[in-house]
């Protein structure tokens, strides 16, 4: 008997499999794309090592592996034979500590930043990033998209951009992108702003129209993007779109009404980072009655309201969304989630689909908790070693 | 016809302009100070706060949402009308509400002259903000699962029907509601945005001065003491008497509690004239004598100038 279970995060690309013998069992596990290592424990009886294999999977669920042959991972090979990117590989920023580091992972695969005077190197995504001494984001990129490697790539991550000028948008790296749309065919996944707070600030950061992106990459599955300030998507509308993942400290009500009027008949995952009035949010939970009505995405599996203010309100209202029996995963993590919104998902319906409540970072009472992690789901519901527990104040992730 | 939101907004504004009309995105009507709007208008949302709207045509069609907040001359909405979230806080001239309305959203906040719901409708799975809704006297039976129902204000509304169910809260500040449906049991309840439980709710038999006065927080301790009764709370947590006279049904006095963190509870012990019952009325911590307190009572900013000829 064997489980194959994969792990993707801004951070890592894991696998972890485990295959049970007579009275012992082997784990073998590593970075996705090696072979790994292996450990084999006996026990005393084949229940006993039953017994523990069965333990260590529920382990590994908790933490949020899936399993490798699943439909949130098919191709978990990455990048399968047809180019799809699997559904687990769209995620990125799973834990609040995540947030202050640029991410060591994209789509499954490990990222590096662009030097033009190495080889290429296959099989990595290339990152893209100026700072206040090296205005070299620009230069690097079309320096890239000149080499022979563009065609084959299919992912790209661009930092951050301002180099000595905070006012900067990435409106220049979205023309030098555009420019060189037919020398990267295969592109399928950008994200734009891969930006720590040491770098810019999630609210200080200036984005711009991203819709030009979207017209310009027919092909692109997976759009992700940080800073909410300029943020705009006038155009919405791509045929095979997957993921949007849109991370803010405060989203601004034109964004969320775009999506809400948007054309994306393909998408799977949608990730919106809400954030507070402090940091510019000025929506109200009514703004997102489109996207929970379920009318809007047919095929969606993900759907992350995350950093937000109004998580508790979000739980009240997604529990009756007609979303919650297509839904694989629900992410409300690293808002202000408090026991009035878990109580509200206690009363989640019973779904043939939702597998994964995220509510990682919360204000959850441990009681609370206890009896959410009772739901025939998989719940996270961790918190961060050092998250501040305050009845008065409570933040987002992203707030403080 | 296809217009951006701006220049639909300034076509409609110049007046003139005729249906059909589709706008991609937010119209921008607010103040509109027209009493109707275009047929056969489609918008995805449509902010007509503050306008002197006094109805919407019947083929109005929204997708998200409709404001029409402070719309002081609005008295009727269309059969069927339907949006995301529907808003209409403060439409005090608002008396109904139509048949087969359709939202997920629905806030009526300050609409006091509101009194009548359809037969038929469907508000469900988001919040039901009722706030200050001082004329209704029932909720209908066709509103299923919310996520928030605000009732606090309802002064006439003494029953919730059986099949309302929330996932969020439900407010039932100042309501004369005593107990709950099925539905509703063990919902977190709210008393004036105060979080409260079942007993402070509909046992304020239960409750003790002690009780209020060991509450640390003070909005809590407010709604506590408002359930108690100050009359009953004031006896209870021996009042000082500050002053104290006669008027024409008996005893009067003017008591004084300290409350931690909070400015003291002074209020007017006194009987009525007509019932003889005894009650208590707060007035503001700094007044000293009885008469000072039955002139502000009265209306009275100055009490020299307040001489009751007969007090019924």
């Amino acid at each position: 008997m064997k489980r194959e279970l994969i792990y993707m995060d801004a951070k890592s690309s894991k696998f972890w499999t485990i295959e049970l013998a007579g009275n012992s069992h082997t784990v073998t596990y590593g970075r996705i794309g090696t072979d790994g290592q292996s450990l084999t424990k006996s026990f005393a009886s084949p229940e006993a090592a039953r017994k523990e294999m069965d333990k260590l999977i529920a382990e590994k669920l908790g933490k949020g592996y899936v399993d490798a042959g699943g439909s949130d991972a098919v191709d978990a090979g990455v990048g399968g034979s047809d180019g799809s990117i699997p559904m687990l590989a769209f995620s990125s920023i799973n834990r609040r500590d995540d947030i202050g580091q640029n991410i060591g992972t994209f789509i499954g695969k490990r990222v590096m930043d662009y030097d033009p005077e190495k080889p290429h190197k296959p099989d990595v995504v290339y990152r893209f990033r100026s700072d206040w001494e090296n205005d070299e984001l620009l230069p690097n990129l079309k320096h890239f998209t000149q080499t022979g490697a563009a065609a084959e790539t299919v992912a790209l991550v661009i930092g951050a951009w301002h180099g000595d000028n905070p006012e900067m948008t990435p409106e220049p790296v979205l023309d030098v992108l555009m420019q060189a749309k037919d020398r990267l065919p295969k592109l399928a996944a950008l994200y734009i702003g891969d930006i720590t707070s040491e770098e810019n600030e999630m609210s200080w950061i200036n984005q711009t129209d991203l819709s030009p992106l979207l017209a310009a990459f027919p092909k692109l599955q997976l759009l992700r993007a940080r800073g909410g300030t300029g943020l705009a998507l006038s155009s919405p509308k791509h045929e095979n779109l997957r993921a949007l993942a849109l991370e803010t400290g405060g989203m601004d009500v034109s964004v969320i009404r775009s999506i809400c009027m948007s054309s994306f008949p393909n998408l799977e995952y949608l990730e919106l980072w809400l954030g507070t009035d402090e940091y510019g949010a000025n929506h109200a939970i009514a703004d997102l009655q489109p996207i929970l009505s379920g009318r809007l995405f047919p095929k969606l599996k993900y759907l992350g309201l995350r950093n937000s203010q109004l998580a508790d309100e979000i739980a009240g209202v997604v529990v009756n969304s007609p979303l919650i029996q297509r839904l694989e995963t629900l992410d409300l993590s690293l808002g202000v989630l408090t026991d009035e919104g878990a109580r509200a998902l206690l009363k989640l319906p019973p779904s043939p689909t939702l597998k994964k409540l995220n509510l990682h970072y919360n204000y959850i009472s441990d009681e609370l908790i206890r009896q959410l992690k009772a739901l025939p789901l998989t719940v996270d519901a961790s918190k961060p070693g050092h998250m501040e527990e305050d009845d008065e104040d409570r933040f987002v992730a992203v707030g403080e | 016809m296809l217009l951006s939101p701006q220049a639909a907004s300034e076509a409609i504004r110049s007046g003139g302009k005729t249906g059909p009309i589709e706008v991609e995105g937010l119209l921008d009507l607010s103040q509109f100070d027209r009493p109707s709007l275009p047929a056969r208008l489609h918008c995805y949302e449509l902010d007509a706060r503050a306008s002197k709207l006094t109805s919407l045509p019947p083929d109005l069609k929204i997708d998200g949402r409709l404001v029409l907040d402070d719309c002081a001359v609005l008295t009727s909405l269309p059969r069927g009308l339907s949006a995301g979230s529907i808003s209409l806080r403060n439409c005090k001239s608002l008396r109904a509400l139509p048949e087969e309305l359709s939202t997920w959203f629905l806030d009526m906040t300050g609409c006091s002259s509101f009194e009548t719901w359809p037969e038929s409708g469907t508000i469900h799975n988001g919040s039901l903000l009722l706030r200050n809704c001082i004329g209704i006297r029932s909720l209908p039976g066709w509103i299923g699962r919310l996520s928030q129902l605000n009732l606090a204000g309802c002064v006439q509304l003494g029953k919730i029907p059986e099949n309302i169910s929330v996932s969020g809260w439900l407010d039932i500040g100042g309501t004369g509601i005593t107990s709950l449906p099925s539905g509703l049991q063990g919902a977190p309840l709210r008393w004036r945005g105060v979080r409260i439980d079942e007993r402070i709710a509909f046992h304020p038999e239960q409750l003790s001065a002690r009780e209020a006065l060991a509450e640390k927080n003070a909005e809590r301790r407010r709604v506590l003491i408002e359930r108690m009764g100050y009359l009953r709370f004031a006896q209870e947590a021996k009042a000082k008497v500050l002053d104290e006279d006669e008027d024409r049904a008996g005893k009067r006095q003017l008591l004084s509690i300290d409350l931690k963190e909070d400015e003291p509870l002074v209020g007017l012990s006194c009987r009525c004239p007509s019932t003889g019952r005894q009650y208590l009325l707060r007035v503001p911590p700094k007044t000293k004598t009885c008469h000072q307190a039955a002139a502000w009572i009265a209306g009275f900013d100055d009490p020299s100038r307040y001489h009751p000829q007969i007090e019924t």
